[in-house]
């Protein structure tokens, strides 16, 4: 392998004494033990069963140096290929060893993504504060790799809307994702506004996240385009910790793309809530493959799970897949999903009315997404999203 | 005349629901429907309007001596038909006041006149809110979403208003209003009479009748306009029942 290279094709089947080769010795064996142990993903890989992540992986990506730059002060945080560039003033960000992995997270990819980065960004909110974090990608056929690591305080409540940009960024694939922990007492919201279309690269993010006693976070993500990108994610609920996930899917061409989740009550009276809305045309696949697991020292547990998908025309797959698995004897849980068309009736009322049959789709899956949008609490930002949604279904190029 | 049905036959999956019916609306009249349960009266109005349930499998429906019944369901309503429908539908999600501003504009669009903004659109409802003794907070909610019975036929009528078609039908717009609604709404019926639209109001109670005094009162029975005569007959079917109809030669 040339240094600047990479195939991860070739890490395939690879033991981690072969993978401690390839990325050298300093790399902790814990971590090269699973991703050997999981193996690079694959169409038959239980995560990726949907994604069919194999186009992604077999090629060979250009590698880039990561030099930590000298942070300058700006409006927002902006990480430009995996590269901190500016941050806002009194945050702290920096980079550190990697020290806090998830060892018992199922994504291989998850693991892969640490030993790429073993200096990774760290990020510690101090206060109630609202953050942009801006992504940017600006090199073709590229690995771009980075890690994160979220720290908030306790008894804050914090925000962070996250928003990505690329230009020229085709062929490249990312490879990123958080370590957040959720301090006690405190409240953290991930609010994630990306559209990818034609193509401008790929995403693989996969994120871990620890939500502390009497913690919450908030995370809602709002995926649009006509190009592939997948989420995974992993949660792990103290006791009285609460989550809120919301996923609005709006694809097109021939995109595959959505989320694949695992959250885990472990703490007593721990609370979930997720729900996914997805709008699928031209010949996409919607992913929503969402376990929630209720272990036995989670008594008292409370979630609730839902996903609503239209489909617009045929051609278009929408794999829904709400699962609970539950090791305590009672629990409140409501759980469900459903798939359909535009209901005929309202379509049939707007038109009765001189309303064209296009406008009168547009009334309705906005309306359908936009329960999940004005949650969002924050005016600027909810116009924001529901700009890249109109956006990205009016059908115009835009990028990042 | 507006409005020329002739010999209609239609279905509704592999039922024929009406079956050879004819019915002319004259410009400016007012034509009263009455008939049982299950006559066809919706079905009716549905194929006037060119909903997707109903299938026109033999006759005509000739608007201004055009055929429409190839025409789009917002063709025809752009053309000014317009209905009242038993049952509107609820539609979470999409706000009353962006749906009736949509509408108002897709029709000025059509006849080259300037699209209003929402203040304008404002402005011009407000009269109308007055008039149907609507609480502005309805227009703000979602699409008949939660609405009463009476709220979502006054918002009917609100659209009626708005919208001035030139082909209104109203299908059981009195049933559920209450005494104070059913004189509000019958007075937008009114002010919508200027002598070239026509109407077809579908009933099963005279009182409505009372207020908006019909031209002409038809009785459909199994699918075909059976009877027509004027106001008398309402007295006539509320004593006997439609059983005495018989049809009428000729028709
Ligand atoms: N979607 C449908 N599927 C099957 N049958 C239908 C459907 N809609 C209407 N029908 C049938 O068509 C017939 C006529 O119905 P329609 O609604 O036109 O009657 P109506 O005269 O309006 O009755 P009402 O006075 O009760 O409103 C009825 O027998 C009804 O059951
Ligand atoms: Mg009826």
């Amino acid at each position: 392998m040339k240094p600047d290279s990479l195939n991860l094709h070739a890490l395939q089947d690879k033991s981690a004494e072969a993978l401690a080769e390839v990325f050298g010795a300093k790399q902790p064996k814990s971590l090269l033990d699973k991703f050997s142990s999981l193996g690079l993903p694959s169409k038959k890989s239980e995560a990726y069963r949907y994604f069919d992540p194999e186009a992604l992986l077999d090629k060979t990506y250009k590698r880039l140096a990561y030099v930590p730059r000298e942070i300058r002060e700006g409006e927002k945080l902006e990480i430009v290929n995996g590269v901190v560039i500016t941050a806002p003033k009194n945050l702290r960000v920096y980079y550190g060893a990697d020290s806090q992995v998830d060892s018992e997270h199922y994504d291989p990819l998850y693991f892969l993504g640490h030993i790429l980065s073993p200096s990774v960004i760290i990020i510690e909110i101090d206060g109630d504060r609202e953050i942009e974090l801006l992504h940017r990608y600006t090199q073709s056929d590229t690995l771009i790799h980075y890690r994160i690591v979220i720290k908030n305080q306790s008894n804050r409540h914090a925000t962070i809307y996250e928003s990505f940009e690329s230009e020229g960024a085709q062929g490249s694939l990312v490879l990123y994702g958080y370590d957040i922990t959720v301090a006690q007492d405190s409240t953290l919201r991930i609010i994630k506004n990306q559209t990818i279309n034609d193509d401008a690269y790929a995403m693989i993010a996969s994120h871990h996240v620890q939500v502390e006693k009497q913690a919450s976070i908030i995370l809602k993500t709002f995926d649009f385009g006509n190009t592939s990108a997948i989420q995974l994610l992993k949660v792990d609920l103290g006791e009285h910790a609460h989550i809120d996930v919301g996923h609005l899917l709006y694809l097109s061409g021939k995109a595959k793309r959505g989320s694949i989740s695992q959250i885990i009550h472990k703490g007593e009276h721990s609370s979930s809530v997720q729900e996914a809305k997805n709008i699928l045309e031209g010949g996409s696949r919607g992913i929503f493959d969402a376990l929630i697991r209720v272990e036995q020292t989670a008594k008292y547990t409370k979630t609730q799970q839902n996903s609503k998908s239209i489909l617009l025309n045929e051609g278009t797959y929408m794999v829904a897949k709400p699962q609970l698995e539950i090791y305590i004897d009672e629990l409140e849980a409501s759980h469900g999903a459903t798939t359909g068309q535009l209901d005929k009736k309202q379509l049939f009322y707007l038109q009765s009315r001189g309303i064209s049959q296009q406008e009168a789709k547009k009334m309705l899956i906005i309306a359908f997404a936009k329960t999940l949008i004005e949650r969002v609490k924050d005016t600027r930002h909810q116009e924001m999203i529901q700009e890249s949604f109109e956006r990205a279904f009016y059908g115009k190029r835009i990028d990042g | 005349m507006t409005l020329e049905i002739k010999d209609l036959h239609a279905k509704i999956g592999d039922k024929e629901i009406l079956k050879g019916l004819n019915l002319i609306l004259e410009e400016g009249k007012v034509h009263a429907i009455m008939g049982p349960n299950g006559a066809g009266k919706s079905t009716l109005s549905k194929a006037i309007v060119g909903h997707y349930d109903v299938e026109v499998t033999q006759g005509d429906i000739l608007y201004k001596n055009k055929s429409i019944i190839d025409m789009e369901a917002e063709e025809r309503a752009l053309e000014g038909i317009f209905l009242s429908f038993q049952h509107p539908v609820e539609i979470p999600g999409v706000n009353n006041a962006y749906f009736l501003r949509t509408a108002l504009n897709a029709k000025r669009k059509h006849e080259g006149k300037e699209e209003l903004n929402a203040a304008e659109f404002l402005r011009a409802m407000k009269g109308h809110l007055e008039a149907l003794g609507m609480k502005s907070d309805m227009i703000s909610r979602s699409l008949n979403e939660g609405f009463s019975g009476g709220e979502k036929k006054r918002n009917e009528i609100l659209q009626m208003l708005i919208l001035e078609p030139k082909v209104i039908i109203l299908d059981e717009i009195d049933s559920g209003l209450d005494i104070d609604a059913l004189r509000a709404v019958s007075e937008g019926i009114n002010k919508m009479k200027d002598g070239k639209r026509s109407f077809l109001v579908i009933t099963h109670y005279s009182r409505i009748l009372d207020y908006i005094e019909p031209d002409y009162i038809h009785v459909l029975k199994e699918g075909k306009v059976v009877k027509t005569a004027g106001i008398e007959l309402v007295e006539h079917l509320e004593e006997h029942g439609y059983d005495t109809i018989v049809e009428d030669a000729g028709l």
